[in-house]
């Protein structure tokens, strides 16, 4: 069964269509990364789905019902831009609100659960105010979690996360994940996601420009070999005339080429030129790599 | 999950703990029910200061002699000279102010993100706040009966009731009166603080403004010789307004954005 199933959404707000006749699939159990520029309309949709804004048009079904539905509505965790926390409450008074909100029976012990998942039990006495970007970032989580929604709707949830924070998020939705929660993350931080994410949808102006699995994008990413030598202009001119493509890399000085094995350009170059190969590699390109790539292509 | 949210009654009762609790733990309340007790005293105890003059220029100025001026006139009619501009009816502006504090603060935070994705009946929400906010106005009122009486003791004013031209019995029905028609305000003020969302300084004005338009009908209305047909009508008013407003509110949080 599908988690959720958005088919010709749109909104407008006045003249500028922020959702354009997006469709959308997301399995469920699934965690799904939600990629896109500023503005590209993942936010919008994931309010949408939420049911914080109407839409203009176009319908969204959660496990196959209308989202509008209460009992369908009751099933979802959401943290989307910030924490809806009251910032002179302490994170605990904050909770037990929510629990409330949610008619969870034990709250107390439901709380500590959640505060212990997100590694947040010593801030429970803290003024939501006092905390810290990270902790209030993880904090919105643990607000997600309560009640063991089978949705989560995250927002940018890294977003101010350190190293440390960052792995514990990751453990956290791979362990929901394999429990049967779907989840739908949106974020800038593509490393991250491709860690985690099962499937992807790309968003441009408000439409989904590409939707794939996590297998089906690394089929997508050709692999490519990455080397160094004492001579890089003249080598990246010889591998563009012999395999077509050869490209300098300016972030990591390297040049990029493809169509042969690491050992043959090496031997290509030394045999034919005399130019020694000081570094060479054998890599993948990532999902920022095919993302960079695919909106360079896009805006052509 | 689907019993919690499945009956109306069972969603509006999480919706009122909810709501409850807050009321609770937010300091505002606090503050409010204390300016609520400490005005009357202090309005009262100033006041008789002053001796029945305005102490720069010499002027006779009609000051409280009696307690019960502080909640009302008899007849109904509005003067304008400080028994009638300093009593109980300024509390309708205090409760407006709260009420807008109260709910724009659900937005200011973002808290109605949480609020909203489990809940897809705005009506709960809008049933539970004016129901809360409702008691909350009516702890004011007694708060401030409370406090007309200390201070009226302090300032040694007459008790008398009779001196006022009303009754026990009257007084007893203003007072119902008074607090239902403050469910006017609260109805008013939450209406528009639905339309302010986070924007507080907007439903604080306007709901200050609307309050401004009814000021001269709440002692028309309330009188300190008030009777049955007082309460009736400001029992049913309340209720009128609640209900219409409330419809109001409802439709303005389905149709427009929450964040």
């Amino acid at each position: 069964m599908n988690a959720i199933e958005i088919r010709n959404l749109t909104k407008t707000f006045g003249e500028k269509r922020a959702v354009d006749g997006l469709s959308m699939t997301v399995p469920e159990g699934a965690i799904y990364g939600f990629i896109g520029e500023n503005g590209s309309g993942k936010s919008t949709t994931e309010k949408l789905i939420c049911g914080l804004i109407q839409p203009s048009g176009g319908e969204i079904k959660l496990w196959g019902k209308d989202f509008r539905e209460q009992t369908v509505r009751a099933q979802i965790g959401v943290l989307i831009e910030a924490p809806g926390c009251f910032p002179n409450y302490t994170v605990w008074n904050n909770m037990k609100l929510q629990a409330a909100n949610l008619g969870i029976g034990n709250e107390d012990e439901e709380i500590r659960r959640v505060l212990r998942l997100v590694r947040m039990e010593g801030a429970a006495g803290n003024k939501f105010k006092n905390c810290s970007l990270g902790m209030k970032q993880r904090i919105g989580i643990a607000f997600a979690l309560l009640g063991n929604p089978r949705l989560l709707v995250l927002d940018e949830p890294i977003n101010g996360l350190d190293a440390d924070g960052m792995r514990i998020m990751r453990e956290i939705l791979l362990d929901l994940s394999h429990r049967g929660t779907t989840v739908l993350i949106s974020s800038h931080i593509l490393g991250e996601l491709e860690k985690i994410a099962t499937h992807y949808g790309i968003l441009r102006g408000g439409k989904m420009l590409r939707e794939m699995t996590a297998s089906e994008l690394d089929a997508d990413c050709p692999t490519y070999v990455a080397l160094k030598t004492a001579h890089m202009a003249q080598t990246a001119e010889i591998l563009r005339r012999a395999f077509g493509r050869a490209d300098l890399d300016e972030q990591t000085g390297e040049i990029r080429t493809a169509g042969a094995t690491a050992e043959q350009i090496a031997g290509y170059l030394y045999a034919n030129f005399g130019i020694p190969v000081t570094e060479i590699r054998t890599a993948k390109i990532g999902l920022e790599e095919y993302y960079i790539g695919l909106m360079r292509e896009e805006r052509r | 999950m689907k019993d919690k949210f499945g009956g109306f009654l069972q969603r509006l009762s999480t919706m009122l703990k909810v709501d409850a609790r807050r009321m609770f733990t937010m300091p505002t309340v606090y503050i409010m029910l204390g300016i609520s007790l400490a005005l009357p005293v202090l309005i009262l105890v100033m006041t008789s200061f002053m001796g029945g003059a305005n102490p720069e220029t010499g002027e006779a100025v009609e000051t409280f002699t009696n307690v019960w001026q502080a909640i009302g006139s008899a007849g109904g009619t509005m003067r304008m000279d400080l028994t009638s501009m300093c009593n109980i009816n300024l509390l309708y502006f205090l409760v407006a102010i709260f009420v807008c504090l109260f709910v724009g603060e659900d937005f200011q935070s973002g808290y109605v993100k949480n609020l909203f994705t489990v809940r897809s009946k705005k009506l709960d929400y809008v049933l539970s706040k004016t129901i809360v906010l409702f008691v909350a106005a009516v702890g004011m009122f007694l708060l401030y009966f409370v406090g007309a009486m200390i201070g009226g003791g302090i300032a040694g004013l007459s008790f008398d009731v009779a001196a006022v031209g009303a009754s026990a019995g009257g007084i007893i029905a203003c007072m119902i009166s008074k607090v239902f028609f403050a469910l006017v305000f609260v109805s008013i003020a939450l209406t528009l603080a639905t339309v302010g969302k986070a924007r507080l300084w907007l439903s604080i004005l306007g709901s200050l403004a609307a309050g401004m338009l009814l000021f001269t009908m709440i002692p028309m209305m309330t009188p300190l010789d008030s009777g049955a047909f007082n309460v009736v009508l400001c029992v049913f008013g309340g209720l009128l307004f609640a209900a219409g407003l409330g419809a109001v509110s409802n439709v303005i949080l389905n149709k427009t954005s929450l964040v």
